[in-house]
């Protein structure tokens, strides 16, 4: 992998945490990270980035050639986020910045086992269909390679003493992983019952309950393999010789309170329960219907991201389904 | 340099406080000398004019009544009043909000029975003049403070973040020490600008840099007090860096 550029794999950054980090050897690796702080969206929308250098009367685009990469361990859940993703980054208006990250970057996916965290198999995230160069299925002495464009191709050529083809064994072994895997997920749900039941469930208790501990922490959303939302700074600053100004962009998180404030003082989501109910819809509902693909990938890292316990969607998904009569009506 | 080409003149000044700012804005004056003229800074120079100052940073409460006589005269001369540090934008740990005894006790104590020294409550700058700028912290971030100056020299209101630390510490991908170690970290209710420096070492955020924007206290204090933290401990650990009492009043446990 190396011989195509700089290899990003999960390392393990605390006791409980993971982080995609620049990596040397397979020893800096953990393969057995889940989920990492950030899922991979921070190597194509980085947390910070200049989009406008200004110099005197000079203003110019900071255009940024990145040179190519390798981001491996990416699981199931957090390819789905990555086309997530291009949807939103490579429809008009196109992103510039994001597509030229994308294209330098080759995709090596890797098999994972859920925790009680995961439901990425009732978002129907969890089967690697598409959005990798290569995909890995972890066999336990071997690995089951999936081969899905050039590139990875060119990064099997580049180890093919390492590699042999499938026989029949193999593919039974592949078919096997995957469906023991499937019954690992400890609570399910049909997502198709996702919009209705958001819709359904808008004036439920069960918002007040949660937003009276949600510390408007933001925390739930930059862990989040969809979202995407950012605010323009523009920051003057001094260099070693003429005054400079830069426009950045910064993560932002709906769940702060300026997030939805406008001119003249008025807030459309002022309180903590106006933001949370908000952005469990958007997960939930989806990017209302712009485009027809569901905001959850099922990750979990939400849920383990927050201090206070309240973002638990397939908890709260379970409770509102019983308590709208929708779990029984529809199979 | 403006149209009579002459450089922009600041003013730096202190009032009751520990000379932190004093000593960031000190150690960051290289980088702005090019652009400015040093009117007044007595804790650098000791040649100082305050008159017709385009920028003026206070650091510092207003604990004393000189302390109001030299806030008056900045602000009367000045065309920008800037406050630095928590002392001068919300009265930090001398501020009433966590102090267990009142400013005559508290001189008493210190200065004896019938002591000249005579004291006010510690109270923020915008309890007295009006202030165009408030860059908190405990100290100044350097890099918020040259964004300040550089903003205002281009008169033009700088950009200070009033999100939470959490939104840095997650962007450095920090382990979270409030979920990982159960430590009483404020970085939910704190206002960021720091780059999550503690949480980045393990450490619990103390709330250095005052509150954030509508910072949710009473679910910050609910969930500590699950991990065990008692009630008063808590709001002392809340009120230590300064914190409106607009914005502690609202607090359901203390209603």
């Amino acid at each position: 992998m190396q011989t195509t550029g700089k290899v990003y794999a999960p390392v393990k950054v605390s006791d409980l945490s993971y982080s995609f980090k620049a990596v040397e050897t397979h020893s800096d690796i953990a393969f057995e990270a889940l989920r990492t702080i950030l899922p991979p969206k921070k190597f194509f929308f980085p947390q910070e980035e200049t989009i406008v250098m200004c110099d005197g009367d000079q203003i110019s685009e900071v255009v940024e050639v990145p040179t190519p990469f390798v981001v491996f361990g990416v699981h199931p859940c957090d390819l789905a986020g990555l086309l997530a993703l291009d949807k939103i980054f490579l429809s008009a208006p196109l992103d510039s910045h994001y597509q030229r990250r994308r294209r330098a970057a080759v995709i090596v996916g890797l098999s994972c086992l859920p925790d009680k965290h995961c439901f990425c198999r009732s978002m129907g995230t969890d089967t690697p269909n598409k959005g990798y160069d290569l995909f890995l299925t972890d066999l336990g002495e071997e690995f089951y390679v999936q081969i899905k464009s050039q590139a990875g191709l060119e990064v099997i050529q580049a180890c093919s003493t390492f590699v042999q083809s499938v026989n029949n064994d193999d593919n039974d072994s592949y078919k096997d992983f995957w469906s023991e895997r499937d019954k690992l997920f400890e609570r399910t749900f049909d997502s198709s019952k996702l919009p209705n039941l958001m819709d359904m469930g808008w004036n439920d208790p069960v918002w007040d309950q949660l937003a009276e501990r949600c510390l408007s922490c933001g925390n739930c959303t930059p862990v989040c393999p969809t979202c995407y939302c950012f605010d323009m700074v523009d920051v003057a600053m001094f260099n070693t010789q003429k005054m400079e100004a830069k426009r950045d962009r910064v993560w932002d998180s709906c769940q702060f309170s300026g997030f939805a404030a406008v001119a003249g003082g008025e807030n459309f989501r002022p309180g903590p329960i106006d933001r949370l109910k908000f952005w469990y819809r958007h997960k939930l509902h989806g990017f209302d219907d712009a485009i027809e693909i569901p905001s959850c990938v099922g990750c979990g890292r939400c849920t383990v991201s927050c201090p206070a316990g309240i973002d638990d969607l397939p908890g709260v998904v379970l409770t509102l389904l019983q308590k709208t009569n929708m779990k029984d009506a529809v199979q | 340099m403006k149209s009579d080409g002459t450089l922009p003149k600041i003013a730096v000044h202190g009032l009751t406080g520990c000379a932190g700012e004093l000593l960031v804005i000190l150690e960051n004056l290289g980088t702005v000398l090019p652009y400015v003229q040093v009117a007044s800074f007595p804790f650098a120079q000791s040649k100082n004019d305050i008159k017709d100052v385009d920028i003026a940073f206070v650091e510092g409460s207003v604990s004393q009544e000189h302390d109001i006589e030299v806030l008056n005269k900045i602000r009367s001369h000045s065309k920008w009043l800037v406050a630095v540090g928590n002392c001068a934008v919300h009265g930090c740990v001398q501020s009433s909000t966590c102090a267990k005894f009142t400013p005559q006790e508290m001189v008493e104590s210190v200065y004896g029975k019938d002591s000249a020294i005579k004291a006010l409550e510690a109270k923020p700058l915008s309890s007295y003049v009006e202030v165009d700028v408030s860059l908190s912290g405990c100290p100044i971030d350097k890099n918020q403070f040259l964004a300040v100056l550089a903003s205002l020299l281009k008169d033009h209101l700088p950009y200070i973040i009033e999100r939470p630390v959490c939104l840095e510490c997650k962007m450095r991908e920090n382990g979270c020490v409030l979920i990982e170690k159960n430590l009483p970290c404020l970085g939910p209710v704190t206002a960021a600008g720091c780059g999550a420096l503690c949480p980045s070492f393990d450490a619990a955020c103390y709330g250095c840099f005052g509150p954030c924007k509508d910072p949710q206290l009473d679910a910050m204090t609910l969930i500590l007090q699950e991990k065990g933290y008692n009630l008063s401990d808590v709001l002392v650990r809340l009120g230590t860096f300064g914190i409106p009492e607009a914005v502690l009043s609202n607090l359901d446990v203390r209603r």
